[in-house]
């Protein structure tokens, strides 16, 4: 994984990989191999060689603020154009049945408060289950369907109101 | 390139569940393969050890290079048919290294019914021939077997693909070059003699190796005469009276030896180019498809999370990701070679087979080598998708894989039914290697579906002739094909049969994959022919 921070205005591009309990990161060509344990939440205890390192990461609203030996870096993940980055891949549920198949599981009913990823109905086709998931967290307004009808690939299933317009 | 970022959560409890289960499944896996791998059993190695042979998968491993990895065959070959009496078809099978340069390997297991060939041990030197004709790869017998498993004859003498197809080959792949070399540590006989005389070089053990058309009962039998199988057709006769065999060993060992010598001196030609890259592990464990694959079959998951596992540095370039998303395609290095991978994530519409048959074509003509990762139930059914021409859609598919002539690999994840298998490098596509995983499913479709298919049609017969179905009789049509497709459907009896090349522990898919193609890169790559696509 590549990441691209921001220091006092200069941009880091670091390399990093996990292999197994390890890290190896890689930065200017050079490799550093570092093993690195959570105690709890935002407190990393930090192998690096012989050298324990103990730092406190608190997340702003923009920024990571590190604490290590006493002094405080203000960090901030920045995209840059044409670097290497991950792919994010959102995971977003999607309330139009993704195939033409039967209803056999609706888990919900008009009025119920659903939690954005709650499985609300369960589409059997071509041997597979698939899940409507529900994409925020919201209010069931209405279920277009009822258990065992036929349902159209892109049809939506269910209408929700999301909660902020609750 | 871009990096698959993964969304597993593996503390979750379903991860955790799901990762017990799978590894449930592959502690039964490795214990059925030991079984097999011991062959005839204690009392069957202790007669052989006592006759001065070592036994077959030692061998093995005197002939390979020390350190270099052995890619075997259907360990479980047989598994389960004629009463058990045939672990691992009674011969082992598979691509290793000898002096830098990849070999077939088809040894003999003396332990399982004196090496005798049974309809599956047959199948499977066919295939480790077919395996060495596909790669160019030069094929040393290690020999020790009676010859057709006489009560089964009828099975295994007479037809196309049976007991002289292995002789068939043999000229054949010498026509084509390839070195056939073969090494007599036990009895050749009748047909088995002429593994050893069509070979280009053969070797013989004094004392154990023997080559005779007929053995001594038979020509007792025929003609009166009396003679001893050492002066019918040992090691002395056939070195220095007929010219039958080209060199003379003491032992297994000084054998072996000898073949390691021939290999030594073949002048193979260079391998073929691939754009090669220093290997990276992924960036996540690869263990971690234990809790990926769900336990429930049913259940749908993102492929792409198994493939962030297999391949280099989890780095995927995506193909066309918007478009026919059932299928994911793209470019990837698996230990450092260049492949283009194609795995089903959902039922195949119009859209992804299109998909599917325009980056076969391209890795085609880039002649880059292909990977299936197959989790497919089949093409998308219904009147809407039939009108929308999805026959001819998958038949561009199909035509794709077929005249793809680069190595091609096929990796059953999860379901194989239907069509989908045809689309996704089935065995009749012929990929260089098909593995299965252990929780993967195969059958024509899936019990419940064929059924239903087969009470409907009996419905309607009864139906003409004003007749109906009580619920009982409904069931006892049901239930017997349901436990049929659950039977069939196992990976185990697939690989008895060989349908496949083996079931294998997913985390050994990247490793198998990256021997797979370095096997491949013996033979030269065909440029890219397709046939007529029906637009």
């Amino acid at each position: 994984m590549f990441i691209n921070y921001e220091h006092e205005n200069n941009v880091y591009n670091v390399s990093v990989e996990r292999r197994k309990d390890l890290y190896f990161i890689t930065y200017d060509n050079t490799e550093y191999k570092v093993k690195a344990e959570e105690i709890k939440p935002g407190h990393l205890k930090i192998k690096l060689g012989d050298r324990i390192i103990k730092s406190v990461i608190t997340t702003g609203k923009k920024d990571k603020f590190v604490f290590t030996d006493g002094n405080v870096f203000k960090v901030k993940n920045v995209e840059l154009s044409g670097a290497i980055k991950t792919k994010k891949r959102k995971e977003e549920g999607n309330l139009n049945s993704p195939i033409s198949g039967k209803i056999v599981n609706i888990k919900i009913k008009n009025g119920d408060i659903a939690k954005k990823g709650d499985v609300l109905m369960v589409i059997e086709a071509m041997k597979m289950e698939y899940l409507i998931r529900a994409p925020f967290n919201g209010k069931i307004k209405k279920v277009n369907f009822k258990e065992k009808d036929q349902i159209e690939i892109g049809q939506k299933t269910i209408d929700i109101i999301k909660k902020e317009e609750a | 390139m871009d990096v698959i970022e993964s969304n597993i959560n593996t503390s979750s409890k379903e991860f955790k569940e799901n990762f017990n289960h799978y590894e449930k499944l592959v502690t039964d896996l490795k214990k059925e393969i030991a079984i097999a791998s011991k062959g005839g059993g204690e009392d069957k190695i202790k007669l052989h050890i006592s006759r001065n042979k070592i036994l077959a998968r030692e061998r093995i491993d005197a002939l390979l290079d020390p350190d270099t990895p052995f890619m075997e065959f259907n360990t479980l070959a047989a598994h389960g048919m004629y009463k058990n009496r045939a672990p691992c078809a009674g011969i082992v099978t598979g691509i290793g290294i000898v002096h830098g340069r990849e070999v077939i390997i088809v040894a003999n297991d003396a332990t399982v019914t004196g090496g005798t060939y049974y309809p599956m041990t047959v199948k499977k030197h066919l295939r480790a021939q077919e395996i060495a004709m596909k790669n160019n790869l030069p094929c040393i017998y290690l020999v020790d077997s009676g010859g057709a498993f006489l009560p089964m004859q009828d099975e295994v003498f007479p037809d196309r693909e049976h007991f002289g197809r292995i002789f068939f080959n043999q000229a054949k792949m010498s026509s084509m070059g390839i070195p056939q070399i073969a090494v007599v540590m036990g009895s050749c006989t009748a047909g088995g003699a002429y593994v050893p005389a069509m070979s280009d070089e053969t070797v013989i053990v004094k004392g154990t190796g023997t080559i005779f058309l007929g053995g001594p009962p038979l020509v007792k039998a025929a003609t009166g005469e009396e003679v001893s199988a050492e002066d019918l057709g040992g090691a002395d006769i056939h070195c220095r009276i007929s010219g039958v065999s080209d060199h003379y060993a003491h032992g297994d060992l000084e054998a072996i030896h000898i073949a390691r010598n021939i290999v030594e001196n073949l002048n193979r030609p260079e391998k073929t180019y691939l754009d090669i890259k220093k290997p990276e592990d992924p960036l996540y464990d690869i263990r971690e498809i234990y809790g990926i694959i769900p336990k429930d079959s049913r259940k749908t998951y993102d492929v792409r999370e198994i493939i962030a596992r297999i391949i280099d540095g989890s780095k995927f370039h995506e193909f066309k990701e918007l478009y026919g998303n059932t299928l994911i395609c793209g470019f990837a290095r698996i230990m450092g070679y260049p492949v283009g991978i194609l795995a089903n994530n959902g039922v195949l519409f119009s859209e992804s087979a299109l998909k599917g048959s325009h980056f076969i074509e391209m890795c085609g003509q880039r002649k880059i080598p292909l990977v299936f990762l197959q989790n497919i139930t089949g093409f998308m059914v219904g009147s809407k998708y039939e009108s929308g021409g999805i026959a001819k859609d998958g038949a561009k598919m199909v035509s794709a894989v077929t005249c793809a002539e680069v190595p091609k690999f096929t990796v059953v994840i999860g379901g194989s039914f239907g069509a989908g298998n045809y689309g996704m490098c089935g065995r009749a596509y012929e990929p260089r290697q098909l593995w299965m995983w252990p929780n993967s499913r195969i059958s024509v479709m899936g019990g419940e579906q064929a059924a239903n298919v087969l009470l409907t049609v009996k419905r309607d017969q009864l139906w003409r002739k004003g007749k109906e179905l009580t619920k009982k009789e409904e069931k006892d049509i049901k239930m017997p094909i349901l436990k049929k497709y659950e039977t069939e459907g196992s990976p185990y009896y697939s690989t008895s049969r060989i349908w496949d090349d083996g079931v294998i522990d997913p985390v050994d898919t990247r490793m198998l994959l990256g021997l797979g193609i370095s096997a491949s890169l013996n033979s030269p790559i065909p440029d890219w022919k397709p046939g007529v696509f029906r637009m």
